[in-house]
């Protein structure tokens, strides 16, 4: 807030900060701040999040399929105007069905978790065929009901708020940034910028710190450090700003004054920082230009059309798109100098209050067709095979209520996430899932999970596998020290 | 704000809500030429002078890059003349032009020529009243609104209705300057707001099934009270060191039963309310742009808690009395006026507002002197005529970025651009990379373009504890789409270009501008004041006059000389346009 800005901490902090706004490698900087040894890594790693915006009903993307589980589900969901329950596995798809009805899909897609969980049988989305056939192969794997916790957390101590409790449940924007920075909105360090933090001032990254945390999704607080900022390329690339050189509206000298301008330093400080987005741009884009893979022939592959299993018509898959130029940035990771990267990739829509079973098909089919794409493309970039390189993990606001409101769901809290990749220990349901229906210690109202697995274990074991240690996980996931399981064991 | 602003704005509180801000000594006399000497008038004698004129063009000019979608020659004139609240005066009773109407139109005559409408249509008819509109004020409040009470074409359910989404803008646009009591009611009516958080159409629990709560949680978390209990000057109300929480989800519940059993409009008759027609079968024509309607049979019985208040269960459903009750409430909460005073705020004038002038605001929200709450005439003029709007302010953070769609609306109004169709062919400008990253009435979601709280992460600007909404869609990649579609515009216009047309639609005339061409100083000096209030730096004004004297005109004249001249203005609005000093509105 405002009363506690003073002009001598500003000036203090500036002064702090203009050290690493400006064109001294920063590198340097973190080096010094560190008592880690500097040297970078041997291998190549990358972590993808893959975020749903508007909070996914991961009720109907895994699935409880024993007789008990299912007859709970079918009770709770077959019901309303517009039924959002899925068919029973084995359902072959009905293509003269009624478009946007389950009974287009077909059945859900039976999984066989590694290890077992008493009495439960399994299924996954009638939309996800490719992460099934992942999950059999033992590269993708779910993890079971996580959210944002503080400690663990029973139902009665929920009820009688005898516990600290993540704050404002069920509100979208705070949800989206818990999950990403343990705060509610207005959060300024996520947990991904801080695992780059620490791999950075490990000594990776040093000839390009900027390419350390990319979004291809706009502002996303997962990806800011305390050090490290994020790089925003647009979701096709990065653009140069076109005028810098040459002539400029018939001045032979403009454009020279044009760079200057939109890049020269203020006292003001919104035009101080937008010169300073300007000068990371052109930057940023310089460096790309002669490394990043091209899209298309000869680079990345462009990805194609996704088929929308609930009317059979074909459509752009925006979220393929982003990947391809999350691709074409590995691919100039050796040309690059860097060793770590985190990455940020975001597809909306999930917030499904009504015409669920218009919107959850179309999503799911294009989260399983751009995966598929992902890894496809990853295993030869550059003739080299990033699969093993690189894992993504899914994350949402927030899940949603097991009851239906008629042809949608309402905000919740735990959910079921996917992890894919070379890093994962797959095949498995990690974490015990929770009792399928209404009115058990697993909800805490109309069906909203209470999570098993907070959003810290699920982070620190993908910072783990990340290079991070045990001791500095500790202070990138606040929380952790709450729990006693601090790897939930899903990656190698 | 500085130590110093607040001081000067607590001097000057009690007089801000009178508006009697000239003797605050608002105005920097360092900057721009004074026309007009500030002559106190004699109250209530005809023809004495304003008592309330800007000191100087920079003022004014400052005062309309607040208030509107960008300061003209004219407009400058005008409050020159007239003052500040004869201006508001005005501007609150130019009438209103209906997008829904312009809409139509021009859905009949492509419907004629075998072509349907859809939402290029409000995007043209959204362009063409922010460029054009003589009613400015209620453009640029509308548009803030829009951004409050977030309504987007972006949802694949709304983008069915375009022409709805028209006429919701509209029902915003007619509320902008009526009362927060009616604007919403109206909101929440809206089928738009219906279709688009899901409450048209919700029906009372049954069985296994609850009430969507959509609505319920959005109109208390956005559109009135907010998260947390806030102070009147908008503070967080804290116990223990933690921030207390306005409603919890026993309070969702409760008001999610009230929103319930409402639909499509259906007719006149009570007859009409079909279970069909419910469920969205039997259209009626209009029913996109009226009001929706209470079905009964579909609307919860049982008792309503919520917010303090409780609505007992009936035995026959009362809809109207229950969403009246519920609004009652919710507009009488005290939240509201700090709540959407500190965003209005935002939205016209400066991004960290001292608490005490949230505090004046919320005060004239509260009672706007004749006993009334949540007048937004007055509210609107409490914001734009307080000490810490109309000062002229050193302070480094104050201000706030200028957003996409503002800044080339300030270009299409001081390049006195016009429509070859007449029509104002945009489309979305959706793209971050390639265009705007921001497209009117498409937000990615209610949450809107940018959070009010949002603070770049390592930035000086979050490192100072402060705010900076539009950050939020400025970075590496949007940066880039600015400026390259500036650029092109300047030189070629913007808009579709139509078949058998040979340029753009949407050209500039810069004739009012070539008439400076030959004096450097004199064009940027113009651009300067339209577009910045005067507040470009010495040494940026220098710049661009520099660059613009490095296009020589040839003595010859001719066709080179013309070439040379519009080569100028081009450089000089582009120049002016690119650099931080005009993308911070100050």
């Amino acid at each position: 807030m405002t009363s506690k800005y003073t002009r001598r901490e500003f000036l203090r902090r500036s002064s702090a900060l203009s050290i690493l706004g400006t064109g001294t490698p920063f590198a340097l900087n973190l080096a010094a701040l560190s008592s880690a040894a500097a040297a970078p890594a041997s291998d190549y790693r990358a972590l993808v999040c893959l975020f749903f915006a508007g909070g996914s009903d991961t009720h109907n993307v895994v699935l409880a399929t024993d007789t008990t589980s299912w007859t709970a589900y079918q009770t709770a969901r077959n019901t309303g105007a517009d039924p959002i329950a899925l068919l029973a596995a084995g359902t072959p798809p009905n293509a003269g069905a009624t478009i946007n009805t389950p009974a287009r899909l077909g059945g859900v897609l039976p999984i066989t978790p590694l290890t077992a969980q008493s009495g439960r049988s399994f299924a996954l989305h009638p939309a996800l065929p490719w992460l099934t056939s992942q999950f059999a192969a033992g590269r993708a794997a779910v993890v079971s009901n996580v959210g944002p916790l503080i400690v663990p957390t029973t139902k009665a101590q929920y009820r009688a708020r005898s516990v600290p409790l993540p704050p404002k449940l069920f509100s979208h924007n705070d949800q989206q940034s818990l999950w990403q920075s343990y705060s509610p909105e207005g959060a300024r360090v996520g947990w991904g910028g801080r695992l780059g933090d620490l791999l950075v001032a490990a000594g990776n990254n040093a000839a390009n710190p900027l390419f350390t945390a990319i979004s291809t999704s706009g502002s996303a607080v997962w990806l800011s450090g305390q050090n490290v900022l994020q790089y925003q390329v647009g979701s096709s690339g990065p653009t140069a700003i076109g005028g810098m050189t040459g002539t400029l509206f018939g001045s032979g000298t403009a454009s020279a004054t044009f760079r200057s301008l939109i890049t020269g330093s203020s006292s003001q400080l919104f035009e101080s920082e937008h010169a300073k987005v300007v000068s990371r741009s052109i930057d940023a884009q310089a460096r790309l230009a002669t490394t990043m893979l091209p899209a298309g022939t000869g680079g990345v592959p462009n990805p194609p059309q996704y088929t929308n299993p609930a009317t059979g018509t074909l459509a752009t898959n925006g979220l393929a798109g982003q990947l391809q130029t999350v691709a074409r940035m590995i691919g100039a990771q050796a040309a690059l100098g860097v060793q770590r990267q985190v990455f940020f990739v975001q597809l909306g829509g999930f917030d499904t209050h009504d015409f669920q079973n218009r919107e959850q098909p179309r999503l799911m089919a294009q989260i399983d067709a751009a995966l598929q794409y992902f890894y496809g493309v990853l295993a030869s970039l550059g003739g080299r095979d990033y699969t093993g390189s690189v894992t993504t993990f899914t994350a949402s606001d927030f899940g949603r209520t097991f009851t239906t409101n008629g042809d949608g769901t309402d905000h919740g809290w735990g959910s079921h996430q996917f992890v894919v990749g070379g890093g994962v220990k797959g095949g498995d349901l990690y974490g015990r899932f929770p009792i399928t229906g209404l009115n058990h210690d697993d909800e805490v109202g109309s069906g909203s999970l209470l999570p098993v697995l907070s959003v810290d274990q699920y982070g620190a074991t993908l910072g783990k596998w990340f290079g991070v240690s045990d001791a500095d996980l500790l202070t990138v996931f606040p929380s952790l020290g709450n729990f006693t399981q601090r790897n939930v064991g899903f990656m190698v | 704000m500085s130590t110093w602003a607040l001081k000067t704005g607590l001097r000057c509180a009690a007089l801000a809500a009178t508006a009697l801000i000239a003797a605050c000594g608002g105005g920097d006399s360092s900057s721009g030429t004074s026309s007009a000497s500030n002559v106190p008038g004699i109250p209530g004698v005809p023809g004495t002078p304003p008592t309330d004129r800007p000191p100087t063009q920079a003022d004014a000019a400052r005062f309309l890059q607040q208030a509107t979608f960008g300061a003209t020659q004219a407009d400058v004139d005008r409050l020159m003349s007239i003052g500040y609240n004869a201006w508001l005066n005005e501007q609150f009773a130019a009438p209103q032009v209906q997008h829904r109407q312009t809409y139509d139109a021009v859905a009949a005559t492509l419907v004629a020529a075998g072509q349907t409408a859809g939402e290029n249509q409000f995007y043209e008819s959204w362009w063409k009243q922010a460029a054009t509109g003589q009613d400015q004020l209620r453009q640029r409040v509308s548009f803030a609104l829009s951004q409050i009470f977030v309504v987007s074409l972006n949802d694949s359910t709304v983008a069915n209705t375009p022409r709805g989404v028209a006429s919701y803008y509209d029902t915003l646009a007619r509320n902008a300057f009526g009362n927060y009591r009616q604007l919403i009611e109206d909101v929440s009516l809206h089928p738009m707001m219906g279709l688009y958080l899901s409450w048209l159409r919700n029906e009372k629990e049954s069985g296994a099934r609850v009430p969507d709560q959509n609505y319920a949680r959005e109109v208390m978390q956005l559109f009135s009270i907010g998260l947390y209990r806030l102070n009147p000057d908008g503070s967080v109300v804290t116990a223990n060191g933690a921030p207390v929480e306005t409603y919890d989800n026993v309070d969702i519940e409760g008001l999610s039963r009230v929103f319930t059993g409402f639909s499509w409009y259906a007719g006149p008759n009570a007859t009409d309310r079909t279970d069909t027609r419910f469920y969205g079968g039997a259209a009626v024509a209009d029913r996109e742009i009226l009001p929706m309607q209470s079905y009964a049979k579909f609307h919860s019985t049982s008792a309503k808690t919520f917010l303090g208040t409780t609505i007992p269960a009936n035995t026959s459903a009362n809809p109207e009395g229950d969403l009246k009750t519920a609004l009652d409430t919710i507009a009488a909460h005290p939240n509201v006026g700090p709540f959407l005073s500190r965003q209005l705020i935002q939205r016209l004038v400066t991004s960290n507002p001292s608490p005490a002038y949230v505090g004046r605001v919320a005060a004239v929200w509260a009672n706007n002197g004749a006993g009334a709450r949540g007048d937004l005439k007055a509210v609107i003029r409490a914001i734009l005529l307080d000490t810490e709007a109309r000062t002229a302010s050193t302070d480094p953070a104050y201000g706030r970025l200028r957003e996409p769609l503002q800044r080339v609306v300030n270009w299409a109004r001081v390049a006195e651009a016009s429509s070859d169709s007449g029509r104002w062919l945009m489309g979305r400008t959706d793209d971050p990379g390639s265009s705007l990253g921001q497209t009117p009435m498409r937000s990615p979601s209610v949450f809107n373009f940018y959070r009010p709280g949002y603070s770049p992460p390592n930035t000086a600007i979050s490192a100072a504890g402060l705010v900076a909404p539009e950050m939020q869609i400025t970075n590496e990649s949007s940066v880039v789409g600015y400026l390259n579609s500036m650029r092109s515009w300047v030189q070629s216009g913007m808009g579709s270009t139509p078949t058998g047309a040979t340029r753009r639609d949407i050209q500039p005339n810069y004739t009012a501008l070539l008439t400076l061409a030959d004096n450097a100083d004199s064009l940027v000096d113009r651009l300067n004041l339209l577009l910045t209030g005067n507040t470009l730096p010495s040494t940026v004004r220098q710049q661009i006059r520099d660059a613009v004297n490095s296009v020589s005109i040839p003595a010859a004249g001719g066709t080179a000389a013309s070439d040379a001249r519009l080569n100028r203005v081009r450089l000089a609005v582009f120049l002016v346009m690119a650099s931080p000093a005009y993308l911070t509105q100050k």
